[in-house]
């Protein structure tokens, strides 16, 4: 069976600072696997980098059995792969179901024109991450931080991956937001979705991966489960003051 | 695509509107009110491009300039027939919305912004320099062959034009190609974040507002029957277009054309008092104060007027 994502010797450099020191790992179909590190280890850098959003120095990112280091993010994400960011990124102007709506667009130009949208699908989405038909219509302007970031994930969903990219989606968020994420991310692993997840609150994100990487300097310094990487003495002198 | 039956009733009333006209008016405000049928068209072509997608183009007498010169030099010069200049000129401009587009997918901003005003400065050189004897260099052109004869002609056929643009954009701005045009202004990255080619949809928006000026361009030298370089190359006239849909309220279609009705009766009343450039200082000041006064613009001074009468009438 071909992974979902391989990553093999992966280097970024941002003039004299490596981010990613010859990283590899792989990722199956239907994982969940939990990347931590401390601020400035090098997570984020990842995302950007499988997302086609930097590009890397060296080094190669399979996706579904395709080296994908040439595709642009748009055909990367056509090809089932899709983030959400850390610091979230909405359209200003327009209305949940509006954002969702640009997620779901097929890249086409005739399409677009020619079919209206999915409005069952777009309200679907909504209020699958915990929107209420109350917030349907609201811009961001009018969300919370946590609004926000489920519409992040809504936004992400809309674009049909396979495997989901998910950046400190507990950040900022109340605890009864944070279980109702936490659910949404339970049952579309039971339904089969792959998914790559960066978060600081290790207790939330304990329950929701089957594997956890640890990352430091941009190197790997640990790769298993959840209880080995966190009792492993690199990963809790990189944590140290941290956690 | 969002269409309500009084969008249509809105359109009916509008179009019955502009086809009585001339029963109420008099000939010398017809040839006002086509100027601003032709201003609106430049003006929706400026909405489609910089209103949407946030990327303010400075270079709109670049694409007219095409479009009008193309069709102008065909006919006059070649003897082609109106009919099959004016698609040759729209199919021309489209070329020079291609040129704009190359710094569009590098530059943002004011940086592109600039370099679209370069390309109309250097059209108002090229026009001078290459091949005079076809392009009439600095004096431009006169006795192009025309469409019609006369004011209420010229009326008809420029609101004519005028009313398909505003639908024809209208429509298609709802479609969900609006939508993606308006979230590159929004937020290019997320754009392309949700999987969508920003360059495509970029290449979409530059050739559809270049076929509109190309197509307004040419329509207006055949009304005219003539071109002046340096009417058309214009800081003024650029700067018209872009108040027009400003203070109109960009990103709406309709907005632009009302803010080019607006702005042509603005100029015609001040021409009494201030038959100079002075004019142009007093409109900017008018127009600065609507602007900070209701940024989105006049559309949208018009539909809170309305919601707040219906709701009066409703309670
Ligand atoms: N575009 C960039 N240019 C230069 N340096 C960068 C850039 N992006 C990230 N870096 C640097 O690379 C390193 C890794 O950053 P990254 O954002 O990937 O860390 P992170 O693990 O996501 O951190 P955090 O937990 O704070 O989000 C940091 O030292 C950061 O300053
Ligand atoms: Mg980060």
């Amino acid at each position: 069976m071909t992974n979902a994502l391989e990553i093999k010797n992966l280097v970024k450099r941002f003039g004299g600072l490596t981010a990613t020191d010859d990283l590899s790992f792989d990722i199956e179909q239907g994982e969940s696997i939990g990347l931590i590190g401390p601020n400035g280890a090098g997570k984020t850098t990842v995302f950007s980098l499988v997302m086609g959003e930097h590009r890397q120095t060296s080094g190669t990112i399979t996706l579904y059995g395709e080296e994908i280091s040439k595709l642009g993010t748009s055909s990367r994400i056509r090809h089932g792969v899709s983030r959400t960011y850390q610091v979230p990124r909405p359209f200003a102007e327009m209305s949940v179901v509006e954002n969702i709506r640009v997620g779901l667009m097929p890249d086409s130009i005739w399409q677009m024109i020619a079919q209206g949208p999915n409005r069952e699908r777009e309200i679907e989405l909504a209020l699958s991450v915990g929107f209420d038909e109350a917030d349907l219509q609201r811009t961001p302007a009018e969300l919370s931080m946590g609004d926000l970031r489920k519409l992040e994930m809504a936004r992400t969903m809309a674009t049909g991956p396979k495997l989901m990219l998910l950046d400190e989606v507990f950040a900022g968020l109340t605890v009864a937001e944070i279980a109702q994420i936490a659910e949404l991310i339970q049952q579309m692993r039971k339904d089969g979705m792959t998914f790559l997840i960066v978060s600081h609150d290790l207790k939330a994100l304990e329950p929701l991966i089957d594997r956890t990487i640890a990352i430091n300097y941009g190197r790997m310094i640990a790769d298993g489960s959840f209880e080995d990487v966190i009792a492993n003495e690199a990963v809790r002198s990189s944590y140290l003051g941290t956690a | 695509m969002g269409l309500r039956w009084y969008h249509f009733a809105l359109w009916a009333a509008f179009i019955a509107f502009m086809a009585l006209l001339p029963e109420l008016v008099s000939k010398g405000t017809l040839r006002t009110i086509i100027f601003a049928n032709f201003l609106a068209v430049f003006a929706i072509s400026w909405d489609v491009l910089s209103g949407r997608t946030g990327y303010i183009s400075f270079g709109h007498p670049f694409l007219i300039g095409i479009g009008a010169y193309t069709s102008a030099i065909l006919t006059k010069r070649y003897g082609f027939e109106i009919e099959v200049a004016i698609p040759i000129a729209v199919l021309m401009t489209m070329l020079g919305g291609l040129i704009v587009l190359l710094p569009a997918l590098r530059i943002k901003g004011s940086y592109f912004a600039l370099v679209t005003l370069a390309f109309m400065e250097l059209m108002y050189q090229l026009v001078q320099v290459i091949r005079p004897d076809l392009t009439g260099g600095t004096r431009g052109m006169s006795g192009i062959p025309t469409l019609t004869r006369g004011a209420l002609n010229g009326y008809y056929l420029s609101v004519t034009l005028m009313l398909c643009v505003a639908i024809s954009m209208w429509l298609l701005m709802k479609t969900r190609v609006g939508t993606a045009l308006s979230a590159i202004g929004m937020n290019e990255e997320s754009v392309r974040g949700s999987g969508l080619s920003v360059t495509k949809l970029k290449m979409f928006a530059f050739l559809t507002a270049a076929a509109v000026a190309g197509l307004g361009g040419a329509f207006y030298v055949h009304y005219l029957g003539s071109v002046a370089p340096r009417a058309l190359f214009d800081i003024n006239f650029l700067f018209t277009i872009i108040v027009a849909a400003l203070i109109g309220g960009s990103s709406t279609i309709i907005g632009p054309v009302i803010g080019a009705f607006f702005l042509t009766f603005l100029l015609e009343g001040l021409r009494p008092y201030l038959p100079g450039a002075e004019r142009y200082f007093i409109y900017g000041g008018i127009a600065l104060l609507l602007y900070m006064y209701q940024p989105k613009g006049l559309i949208e001074i018009f539909t809170q007027g309305w919601t707040r009468l219906r709701s009066r009438w409703t309670t």
